[in-house]
Parts: C-alpha cells; sequence; structure tokens
C-alpha cells in the first residue's frame, strides 16, 4: 500500500502585502511546510513504519516548493511529486483537488492520504473533502488520533470544537489531521545533507493527461483589513489605570 | 436569486434555530426579498420538523426535512446524501450553513459533488448582477478577500456575521419530506465530549495570557481568576501552549483558533502576528503589557502599559468589588 501526504509551502508568516492586480506577495517571508502538514507527514511515516508502506509527499506548486519538499524527504518520505503548471497559478479548491485526485490516482494503489487540517494562509479546510469526493473515497476531517490501520479499514478519532467522535472508516480514504496528534522529527542532518540535491519529479497537467480544471469561484478583489479605532492608552498609578478600564468597559456595553 | 437555502442547526435544549442559524436567517430572508426568492431550511436528525416549522418565525418560506435517529450527528456521507436530495428537490442559488469544523467538511463535500463554489470562513454575501460576491478573510485576517461565484454557491459562514433576525409573525413553513437512502463509508462508534473542552468561540468574553506571566503557575494563579471575574474563558499564546504550559485547546491564533468576543483581553502578550490572526475582530480588546512599544497595542481598544502581576490582582478586585 502506498501512502500520500499533500503538502503545502505558506509564508511562515502572514504579513504578507497585496500586489497591485491583487495577488498576494509574499516576498521576503520565508517559505515553509503549512503547520499542520509537518503532523500529517509525521502520521503518515509512523504508519508507514508500521505497517510497511511508500510516502509520497505530493504539491501543486512552483519550482520553489522543492525546498519543502526536500525536508519532507529529509524527514522520511520515500518519493515526492510536484505538478507545476502556468494553468494552476489562481486555482480555488475544487480545481486544485482535481489535479491531487489525478496525481494521486497516477500513483497508484494509494491507501490513505494524510494532509493538514487546513492551511495556514488559505485556512478553508476545503481540500480534503474536495479530495476525497473527486477520488470516489471516504473522508475523515480534524483527526487527532489514529489508533488502528490496516489494509481495508482505519479506526481513528476526530476532534471537532467541543466532541471527540470515534469513527471507523473504509479505505481508501482522505484524512486529515490536527496539532498535537503527534509531535513532527526534525530531519537529522545526515538526511539533510542525502537529500540536499534531490531532484523534485515535477509533471505538468499535460502529463497527468488533463486540462486545466475550470475554477468555480473566482478572486476578484484582496484589500487589507479596515483598520482598527486608535488605541487609548490609560495613564496615572496602577490603581487609577485599572478603575478607569472598569469604566471605559461599562460604557462600552462589554461588561 | 430564485431560492436561498440555510442549513439549520438545533438550540441545545429545543427543536429550535440556534443562534448562527438565526444569523443566517436574517441575512437569507434579505437577500430572498430584495430578489423576490424564497427562503428555505434543510433540517435533519430527530425534530427535524420541528426546527424546519420553528424556523419560521425567523422568515423561512421552506422546510427540506430528513428525519431520523441516525441523523442527530451524521456522517459525511449521510448529510450530503440529504443536502444532495434537498438540493434536487429545489432550486438554490446560495447554500448557507456555520463554519464550524462539522459544517466545514459536509458543506465542502456537498460543493465538490456539485462542482460548485464552495467559500469556507466567509463574513458577508451579497448580490452583484449574475453572480454573488462573497468576503472571506485568509492569512490570518491580513487579506480580505472578495470571492465572485456565478453558479450556485456553498457558503459556510462564521458566527457573528450577520445580525441575528427577531421573531416576527411566524410562517407557514412548507415542509419537503426527504426519502433518502443512508449509507456511509464511515460508522461512528461513539461520542464523547472532549475532557477539558473550551469552546473559546463561543465565549463572550476572553481573557488570555502569553510569555509576559513569567511562568506556568503564574499563569494559571492569575488567568483563569481574572477569566471568572470577567465572566469568560481563558485562552493562551502560541508561545506558552508550546512551552507546556497551557493545553492547546486554549491556543488562540493562525494554528490555534479564530475568536470574535465582545471582549478580548490580552495579558503579558506580545502580539505576534500569529497571535493577532486569531483575536483581531473580537469588538473590544484590552492589552496590558510592560513593553509600550509591543504590537499588540496597535490592535488594542484600550491599553494598560504596566507589570501583569501588579495590574491583574488590581483589576480582578475592582471587577469583584463592582459586582
Amino acid at each position: 500500500m502506498n501512502l500520500v501526504v499533500c503538502l503545502k509551502q505558506v509564508p511562515q508568516q502572514n504579513n504578507v502585502r497585496i500586489g497591485a492586480d491583487h495577488t498576494i506577495d509574499a516576498g521576503g517571508i520565508e517559505p515553509i511546510i503549512s503547520l499542520f502538514d509537518e503532523y500529517a507527514i509525521e502520521e503518515a511515516l509512523v504508519w508507514a513504519e508500521r505497517i510497511g508502506a511508500n510516502v509520497t509527499v505530493v504539491s501543486i506548486g512552483d519550482p520553489s516548493w522543492s525546498d519543502s519538499m526536500r525536508r519532507a524527504l529529509a524527514m522520511g518520505a520515500t518519493d515526492a511529486l510536484l505538478i507545476h503548471d502556468a494553468a494552476c497559478a489562481e486555482l480555488d479548491t475544487h480545481a486544485t483537488a482535481q489535479i491531487a485526485a489525478a496525481a494521486i490516482r497516477r500513483i497508484g494503489d494509494v491507501g490513505l492520504v494524510f494532509c493538514g487540517r487546513n492551511s495556514t494562509d488559505d485556512e478553508t479546510g476545503a481540500f480534503v473533502p474536495a479530495l476525497a469526493r473527486a477520488l470516489g473515497w471516504a473522508q475523515a476531517t480534524y483527526v487527532g488520533a489514529i489508533q488502528q490501520l490496516d489494509a481495508t479499514v482505519a479506526q481513528l478519532e476526530r476532534h471537532l470544537e467541543d466532541e471527540v467522535e470515534q469513527l471507523e472508516v473504509q479505505l481508501p480514504a482522505v484524512l486529515s489531521v490536527v496539532k498535537g496528534i503527534n509531535e513532527p522529527r526534525y530531519p537529522s542532518l545526515v538526511r539533510i545533507r542525502r537529500v540536499a540535491r534531490a531532484v523534485i519529479p515535477t509533471l505538468t497537467l499535460a502529463d497527468l493527461g488533463m486540462a486545466p480544471p475550470v475554477p468555480a469561484t473566482r478572486v476578484v478583489q484582496r484589500v487589507p483589513p479596515a483598520a482598527r479605532p486608535a488605541s487609548e492608552i490609560l495613564t496615572g498609578d496602577a490603581a487609577t489605570q485599572v478603575r478607569a478600564l472598569v469604566d471605559r468597559l461599562r460604557d462600552a456595553q462589554v461588561l | 436569486m430564485n431560492e436561498i437555502m440555510v442549513i439549520a442547526a438545533r438550540a441545545a435544549d429545543a427543536p429550535v434555530p440556534d443562534a448562527q442559524t438565526r444569523e443566517l436567517l436574517g441575512h437569507g430572508r434579505a437577500l430572498a426579498n430584495a430578489a423576490g426568492g424564497v427562503l428555505s431550511v434543510i433540517a435533519w436528525g430527530p425534530d427535524a420538523a420541528a426546527l424546519a416549522r420553528a424556523c419560521g418565525a425567523y422568515g423561512a418560506d421552506r422546510g427540506y426535512v430528513c428525519d431520523g435517529e441516525q441523523l442527530a450527528a451524521p456522517t459525511t456521507d449521510m448529510a450530503v446524501a440529504v443536502l444532495r436530495a434537498a438540493v434536487a428537490a429545489g432550486a438554490p442559488r446560495l447554500i448557507m450553513s456555520a463554519a464550524s469544523f462539522r459544517m466545514r467538511d459536509i458543506t465542502a463535500a456537498l460543493a465538490a459533488d456539485l462542482a460548485c463554489g464552495h467559500i469556507a470562513g466567509a463574513t458577508d454575501i451579497r448580490p452583484d448582477g449574475d453572480q454573488l460576491l462573497v468576503t472571506r478573510p485568509s492569512h490570518g485576517g491580513n487579506v480580505i478577500n472578495t470571492v465572485a461565484c456565478a453558479g450556485l454557491a456553498v457558503v459556510a459562514v462564521r458566527k457573528q456575521s450577520f445580525a441575528e433576525a427577531s421573531p416576527g409573525a411566524a410562517r407557514a413553513v412548507a415542509l419537503v419530506t426527504l426519502d433518502v437512502p443512508m449509507t456511509s463509508r464511515t460508522r461512528v462508534i461513539a461520542r464523547r465530549p472532549r475532557a477539558g473542552a473550551v469552546n473559546l468561540g463561543d465565549a463572550a468574553i476572553v481573557v488570555s495570557g502569553g510569555r509576559g506571566l513569567g511562568s506556568p503557575e503564574h499563569y494559571h494563579a492569575l488567568i483563569p481568576r481574572l477569566a471568572a471575574a470577567f465572566g469568560g474563558a481563558w485562552g493562551a499564546s502560541r508561545a506558552i501552549v508550546d512551552a507546556g504550559w497551557v493545553p492547546y485547546d486554549h491556543q488562540v491564533g493562525q494554528t490555534g483558533k479564530t475568536v470574535t468576543p465582545k471582549l478580548y483581553v490580552a495579558c503579558g502578550i506580545s502580539g505576534a502576528i500569529q497571535h493577532l490572526a486569531g483575536m483581531r475582530s473580537s469588538r473590544v480588546i484590552v492589552a496590558i503589557n510592560k513593553d509600550a512599544a509591543a504590537p499588540i497595542f496597535r490592535v488594542a481598544t484600550y491599553g494598560i502599559v504596566g507589570d501583569v502581576h501588579e495590574i491583574i490582582p488590581l483589576l480582578i478586585a475592582e471587577l469583584e468589588s463592582r459586582r
């Protein structure tokens, strides 16, 4: 059985700039693996070791994403596959999921796909359901523990806002994991050196035998958030500041 | 805008719409009125019909209902089957739901099956000619996106995006019973409340602490007590969650929870971008920090430049004395 991890590279900090044509400009911000995807990689590696499977990391991005993919290889992933195509510049979830599904079908014999609960830049959490439905597979999102995994079924827990749901999931399936499911390993220096010059296999949409999928939505504008009202710094000694604060909170009707 | 559908959620104690469903009904009614259209609700689970009828007081004209004990908290496959049956029975232009984890999961799967638009974590929806424009923050609230959708849009909406509908003269809700075969590739073995779960997202007041508290002992001696004095929940910055002072459930920020309470009190938190992402949309923000240059003061409504160990006990005493 093959395991797949879908990985997204994101800016480490979200203080991005907005370009004139409403594009996101993350220039100067260090690119990293989206935090929740690190947990997905770790979980896939743990289960691959237990059941004897390969782990392939899949991304849809540009060649600069190779650094993040090499990090996943250094953590222990067996293979990496990057889908890069000029037609992939501004895709919505629906279109991205179509492409990822085609890549996963190409890998073949995939039992389980691991993803993070959401990317830390777009923050939708919609990719995993969209991917599962594109593949025609079962889905389990917000997974906080996997107790058992064999060739046909997984026993796991979904960690929702206020309850834990114990689920039995028929494979193949697509999962998203939350922070805290494990403690992602640091790649060893030996492994980092070993993959430092690894060339990440890269395919275009034509290689996958597909036309560019048609997005169902498009972003027509991006603006910064409205400025917050000016701050009032309270003055006087500590007791005066505290009394003034409680007065203002009462006036603002938040107490 | 012929038909607008709201996926109804019931209040914990009765088959009536919960607070966010009332928000979605209020906005849905306004959109339907503007277009001369119909507002429908989709309700599932035990008491589905009673819930749909109760939505009549908040503007619903029609109810698609699917009864059954196993739909009290359906699997994704079951919920999508119910929703697809409702879509097939009606002619929706827009389907709105809450943006909880469960509803993000279900609505994204629905949109994938229908090959239609899905927007998660929206804060506004408005018509623009033949298309819908949906506002959606991303990048920790640093970017406000306007997303256009020309066909059917499935939108998971953040809490407190719209004013709650006030109860009016109850409309007679025309019920359409959905008969859906219940097959699922996932099976729920058990459900249990999360041990030590804190639903920060529902709290009207959130009091959070950070590194400035100095130690886990100081955090636990001061922050839960201050939260209790405010009648709120307690949160934490990523730095001290990662340092093991406080469980992850309490983390506010980009990789924790996003909260929009009416009052957010940040104690000893410098205001890293990661933290601001999770709380900058709160109505009133109070910052207490000894560093006057801390970025948290840039989003604060009221700031106290001072030592949290001195200010917090005074604040607890002041709040308790004014009860």
